[in-house]
C-alpha cells in the first residue's frame, strides 16, 4: 500500500510586487465591525470611523455590521478593486479568530495576504470595558489609529511549504498508540510504534473488566495488538526508547534505542522453555508484586510480541557469569548474553504521542497506611486479583492471610481532587472503576459487605449512571458521602476500622472492614517527562501535556506535525482514549496525504551582517528554531529554521545585537504603532492625567 | 386514654413540634450573602471552595466528643447562616488538624478565629473571654494566679508567679499599653481595669 500523490499546488498565486508601493503613501482602507452588538453595544463606531478618517494615509472607512460575512468581505474587496487600497486594517475581534478568514478576503482581491492588520476591539475593548462607553470608544480609535500607523509599514510576505513524509512514530503502545497506529496504518502510511515495556497493551491489558459494560479488557485489546502486529504497515519497536528527535513537521530524525532483549527476536518462537528452566524468581511488575516471574519473561501470556525478553538486574548470569541453562534449553539458539542496545534512526514526517499515565502510589507516611497495612490496596492491585489469568486467578483475597474478605470498603479521590499533594484535577475514571470493581466483587462473592467512601460520584459518560443504580439496586452496595479521616488496624484480625464523618448524616462514623481499596487516581507516565523535553512539548500545572486550543485543536500540540492521545493530555476513559487516538490519526494523515506543509512567514530573520553568533536566542527558544551555523565571513552565524519558528519574537527581544527581527512584527512596525498611540491627535487626556484618573477609585 | 399513652402523645407531638420549628424552611432574608468574604478579612481562607468532604470533622477531637461537626460550619459559612454559627465560635481548641487534612487545603481552624473576630466586633462577648482579659492586664496571664501553684513554686525553688516586684509591675503596666494602643480594652469592654 502506498500513500495517495500529492496534491495539486495550490498557494500564493497574488504577485509579490502588487501592494507592496511606496510605504509612505501607500493607501489605506479602515473596516470596522459592530459584531452586532459584540462591538457596537458599547463602542460608538461612528465616533471611531469620523477619527479613523482624519488619519493619514486612509482613503476608505466603512462600517459592517458583521465584517466577516460575505457582504464585509465583499465590501473589502471592492475598496481594494476599485478604490485602489493597498493596506487593509480591520478593527474587529482576536485575530487568533479571523486574521485567516481576512487575509484569504486579502489575497483574492490580488493583494498580498500579509498586507493586513487586525486591530482587536472586541477582546480588548468593548468586553473588557463594557461599563465605561466613552472610555471604550476612545481606546478604540487609539487602537485603530496604531493599527493604521503600523500597517503602512507592513511588508509583503510569501508562505512556503516542506514536503511531508508518509511515515509516522507513534509513542507509546497503550490502547491510544495501538488505535492511532492502526487507523494511520489502514490509511497506507508506514508506522513505527515505540513502545518502553517487553509488550505493548499498555494499562488496559492489566485490568480486569471494562466499566460500563462488563467486556473483558484483554479480550477486545487482544485481537487489536494482533493486528497491529501483523500489520504490514506497521514496525513494531517493543523494548525501545525514543532518544532524540530533530528536525520540523514533515522530516523528523528520530534516533530510538532499541534496549537489549539477551533474545533474538526473529528467532524466539515463545514456546517458553528457558522461563521453565530458569531458577530466579522475582515479583511480576505487571501484576504489581502479588505475582511471580523468572528472570526471563513475557510479562503476561497474551504479551505482543510474543518474545522473550532477559531482566538483566535479576538474571543469574549477570550477576555471577553462571547458569546459561535458559541458552542450554532453547532449540533455536535464540538467547545471546552477548547483545547489546541497538540505535535506529528514523525519518518520519508526523509524530503521535501516546505516552499514557501511570497511577497514583499514596504518601509511604499517609493517611490511608497503604504501605504499612497489608490489607490496604490499590484499585489497579484488585484489578489484578479479579483478573483470571492474574496472580490469584480470580479469587479475591485478603493479601495477609488469603482469605476472602467479608467486608470490603472502598475510597475514593485517593491521589486526585487533592490540593495538599497538588493533584487538583479529577482523574475521571476512579469512580466508575470502583463501582464497576464493587460489581465484580459482588458477582464473584454475593455475601460480601460494600461500602464506597466518597466525595462525589461522577457518573458522566454514557452507561455510566445505569452501572451506578445497577450496583446499588441488585447488589445494595452501600454510598458513604465522607472522606475517610482514621485508618486503625486490629492486630489480631489484621482487620482495619475506618473512622469517617457520613456528611449527610452529620454523623462520624466507625467501621470494620477486611480489604480496604484505594481508589488511586491518575498521574502522567513516568516517561512522559522525557518526551516532552525531547519534543519540546508545553506540559499543564499538572504535569499532563497541553492541547493546542482546550475546544477546538484539542488533540494537535503547540509544535506543529507533533499529536497527542489518550491520557498523556488529561486522564480518560477507554472509549475517550480510543477516540482522541483516532482523531490524533485523522489529524496526522492530513499533512501526509497533502505530502506537504504550509509555513507562515511569520517567523524571525536573522541578519547576518549584525549577529555575532552568541547563541542566546539558541538557549532561549521554546521550539528549537535557531541553530548555529558557520557563517560566510567566518564564525558561527545563528541560522532560523523557518519550519519551527513560531514567530513568537523571544529571540528578537532577547539579542543584544538586534540581528534578529520577526517578521510583522519588527522594531520599524512596532516603533510605529507606539508613536501612534503616544500622539495627541485622538487623546483628550494626558498621560499624566490619565494616570492620576485610574488612582482615584 | 391512660397515663401511658398521654404520656407517648405528649413526648410525641410535643417532639414533632419542635422538630417542626427547627427544621423551617430557611428564608432568604436569614441569609448573610457576603459572609464567606467577611471571613476572609478576618484571615479565614475562601471558604467557598470546601468540597464538604467531612474530612476535618473525622480528625477533630472536639467533634468525636461533643455536637460540633466541622465541616457542617464550614457549610453555614458557605451559605451564609451567620446566626447558626454563634454556639460553635469557642469551642474550637485551634489544633489545626483539619488544616492538616484538608485535601482542598483550606484551613477550617482559621474559619473558627475568624468567626471569634467578627462576634467580638458585634459585641457578642462570652463572659469567659471578658475574664480572661481582665485576668491578662491585672495578672499579665489570662489564667488568674492561684496561691496554691505559687506554694508549689517556692518548694521547688522558684519565684511566686504573684508578686510586688518592679520588674513584674513594668510587665503588666507595658501589657496595659499595649492593650490601650491596640483599643483591644474598648472592643472587649474593660476599659475600667486598664489604666494608663
Amino acid at each position: 500500500m502506498t500513500a495517495p500523490a500529492p496534491q495539486e499546488k495550490n498557494i500564493e498565486t497574488s504577485d509579490p510586487t502588487k501592494g507592496a508601493g511606496d510605504i509612505a503613501g501607500s493607501k489605506i482602507g479602515v473596516f470596522i465591525c459592530h459584531c452586532g452588538s459584540n462591538i457596537a453595544g458599547v463602542v460608538d463606531c461612528g465616533k471611531v470611523r469620523e477619527a479613523s478618517e482624519k488619519l493619514p494615509g486612509v482613503v476608505v472607512v466603512k462600517e459592517n455590521k458583521y465584517t466577516c460575512s460575505d457582504l464585509g468581505q465583499a465590501e473589502i474587496i471592492k475598496a481594494i478593486k476599485e478604490n485602489g487600497v493597498q493596506r487593509v486594517v480591520v478593527a474587529s475581534c482576536s485575530p487568533r479568530l479571523h486574521e485567516p478568514t481576512f487575509r484569504k478576503c486579502v489575497q483574492q482581491a490580488g493583494l498580498n495576504p500579509y498586507l493586513l492588520q487586525m486591530v482587536n476591539i472586541r477582546e480588548q475593548c468593548s468586553w473588557v470595558h463594557s461599563h465605561e462607553k466613552e472610555k471604550a470608544t476612545e481606546k478604540a480609535a487609539n487602537l485603530v489609529q496604531m493599527g493604521v500607523s503600523k500597517a503602512g509599514k507592513l511588508k509583503p510576505l510569501e508562505a512556503r511549504e516542506v514536503p511531508v513524509e508518509p511515515t509516522s512514530l507513534v509513542i507509546g503502545g497503550g490502547v491510544a498508540g495501538i488505535q492511532a497506529a492502526l487507523d494511520l496504518a489502514n490509511m497506507g502510511f508506514k508506522i513505527y510504534l515505540v513502545e518502553t515495556q517487553p509488550s505493548i497493551g499498555g494499562k488496559m491489558a492489566q485490568l480486569d473488566k471494562t466499566f460500563p459494560t462488563g467486556d473483558c479488557a484483554i479480550c477486545i485489546l487482544a485481537p487489536k495488538m494482533v493486528e497491529l502486529s501483523r500489520h504490514p504497515n506497521i514496525t513494531l519497536l517493543s523494548y525501545s526508547d525514543v532518544e532524540e528527535v530533530k528536525g520540523y513537521v514533515g522530516s523528523f530524525e528520530v534516533k530510538v534505542r532499541r534496549k537489549a532483549r539477551f533474545v533474538h527476536e526473529d528467532k524466539c518462537v515463545g514456546c517458553g522453555s528457558c522461563a521453565e528452566v530458569c531458577p530466579v524468581k522475582v515479583d511480576n511488575e505487571f501484576d504489581l508484586g502479588f505475582g511471580q516471574r523468572k528472570a526471563v519473561y513475557v510479562p503476561f501470556p497474551q504479551a505482543v510480541p510474543l518474545k522473550y525478553t532477559i531482566d538483566k538486574v535479576n538474571c543469574l548470569h549477570f550477576k555471577s557469569g553462571k547458569c546459561l541453562l535458559c541458552v542450554k534449553k532453547c532449540s533455536n539458539q535464540a538467547i545471546d548474553h552477548e547483545m547489546e542496545d541497538e540505535i535506529l534512526t528514523l525519518k518520519v514526517g508526523t509524530i503521535v504521542v501516546a505516552t499514557g499515565f501511570d497511577t497514583y502510589v499514596p504518601k509511604r507516611k499517609g493517611v490511608y497506611k497503604y504501605w504499612e497495612y497489608e490489607n490496604v490496596i490499590t484499585g489497579l492491585e484488585l484489578e489484578r486479583m479479579l483478573n483470571a489469568s492474574g496472580p490469584t486467578g480470580g479469587h479475591l483475597i485478603r493479601p495477609s492471610d488469603g482469605n476472602p474478605p467479608k467486608r470490603v470498603a472502598f475510597i475514593q479521590c485517593v491521589g486526585s481532587r487533592n490540593k495538599k499533594i497538588g493533584n487538583n484535577y479529577c482523574s475521571r475514571v476512579c469512580c466508575m472503576y470502583a463501582i464497576k470493581n464493587a460489581q465484580i466483587v459482588m458477582e464473584h462473592e454475593p455475601e460480601t459487605e460494600i461500602a464506597v467512601y466518597y466525595n462525589d460520584i461522577r457518573a458522566f459518560g454514557k452507561g455510566f449512571e445505569e452501572l451506578y443504580h445497577r450496583v446499588r439496586e441488585d447488589y445494595a452496595v452501600e454510598f458513604i458521602r465522607g472522606r475517610p479521616a482514621k485508618l486503625t488496624l486490629d492486630p489480631k484480625t489484621k482487620s482495619i476500622k475506618i473512622r469517617a464523618e457520613e456528611t449527610l448524616l452529620n454523623k462520624i462514623t466507625e467501621r470494620e472492614f477486611d480489604l480496604v481499596v484505594l481508589s488511586t487516581g491518575l498521574i502522567p507516565s513516568e516517561g512522559s517527562k522525557r518526551i516532552g523535553k525531547i519534543l519540546s512539548l508545553t506540559q499543564s500545572p499538572d504535569g499532563f501535556f497541553m492541547e493546542a486550543h482546550p475546544k477546538l485543536r484539542p488533540v494537535d500540540t503547540a509544535m506543529d506535525g507533533i499529536y497527542l492521545a489518550g491520557c498523556a493530555q488529561s486522564p480518560k476513559d477507554i472509549p475517550d482514549s480510543v477516540a482522541q487516538a483516532k482523531a490524533a490519526a485523522s489529524s496526522a494523515a492530513a499533512p501526509m496525504f497533502a505530502r506537504k506543509v504550509r509555513i507562515e512567514p511569520l517567523t524571525a530573520i536573522v541578519n547576518d551582517d549584525l549577529c555575532q553568533g552568541c547563541g542566546l536566542c539558541v538557549d532561549l527558544c521554546p521550539y528549537s528554531a535557531p541553530e548555529l551555523v558557520p557563517g560566510d565571513k567566518g564564525g558561527m552565524r545563528a541560522h532560523v529554521i523557518e519550519a519551527l519558528c513560531h514567530g513568537c519574537g523571544t529571540c528578537a527581544a532577547s539579542c543584544p545585537q538586534k540581528a534578529i527581527s520577526p517578521m510583522q512584527f519588527t522594531d520599524d512596525q512596532i516603533y510605529s504603532e507606539i508613536q501612534a498611540a503616544l500622539t495627541e491627535t485622538t487623546r483628550r487626556h494626558s498621560p499624566k492625567k490619565k494616570a492620576e484618573a485610574e488612582v482615584s477609585p | 386514654m391512660t397515663d401511658k399513652e398521654k404520656e407517648v402523645e405528649k413526648v410525641f407531638i410535643g417532639g414533632l413540634h419542635e422538630k417542626l420549628v427547627e427544621d423551617k424552611i430557611i428564608e432568604e432574608s436569614e441569609l448573610d450573602l457576603n459572609f464567606s468574604k467577611e471571613i476572609r478579612k478576618y484571615g479565614g481562607k475562601d471558604v467557598m471552595t470546601c468540597l464538604q468532604c467531612g474530612n476535618c470533622t473525622g480528625v477533630c477531637p472536639i467533634s468525636l466528643k461533643i455536637a460540633y461537626k466541622t465541616r457542617i460550619i464550614m457549610k453555614y459559612c458557605q451559605f451564609g447562616l451567620k446566626k447558626y454559627t454563634l454556639d460553635t465560635r469557642w469551642v474550637c481548641a485551634t489544633c489545626y488538624r483539619c488544616y492538616e487534612h484538608c485535601p482542598a487545603d483550606l484551613n477550617p481552624a482559621e474559619v473558627m478565629i475568624a468567626l471569634r473576630h467578627i462576634a467580638i466586633r458585634e459585641g457578642i462577648i462570652p463572659p469567659f473571654i471578658k475574664t480572661a482579659a481582665t485576668n491578662l492586664v491585672k495578672y499579665g496571664q489570662s489564667v488568674k494566679p492561684d496561691p496554691e501553684i505559687d506554694k508549689i513554686r517556692i518548694e521547688l525553688g522558684l519565684k511566686p508567679i504573684h508578686t510586688h516586684d518592679a520588674d513584674y509591675q513594668t510587665v503588666i503596666r507595658e501589657i496595659q499599653v499595649l492593650v490601650h494602643a491596640s483599643k483591644y480594652d474598648k472592643l472587649i469592654g474593660i476599659q475600667e481595669e486598664v489604666k494608663v
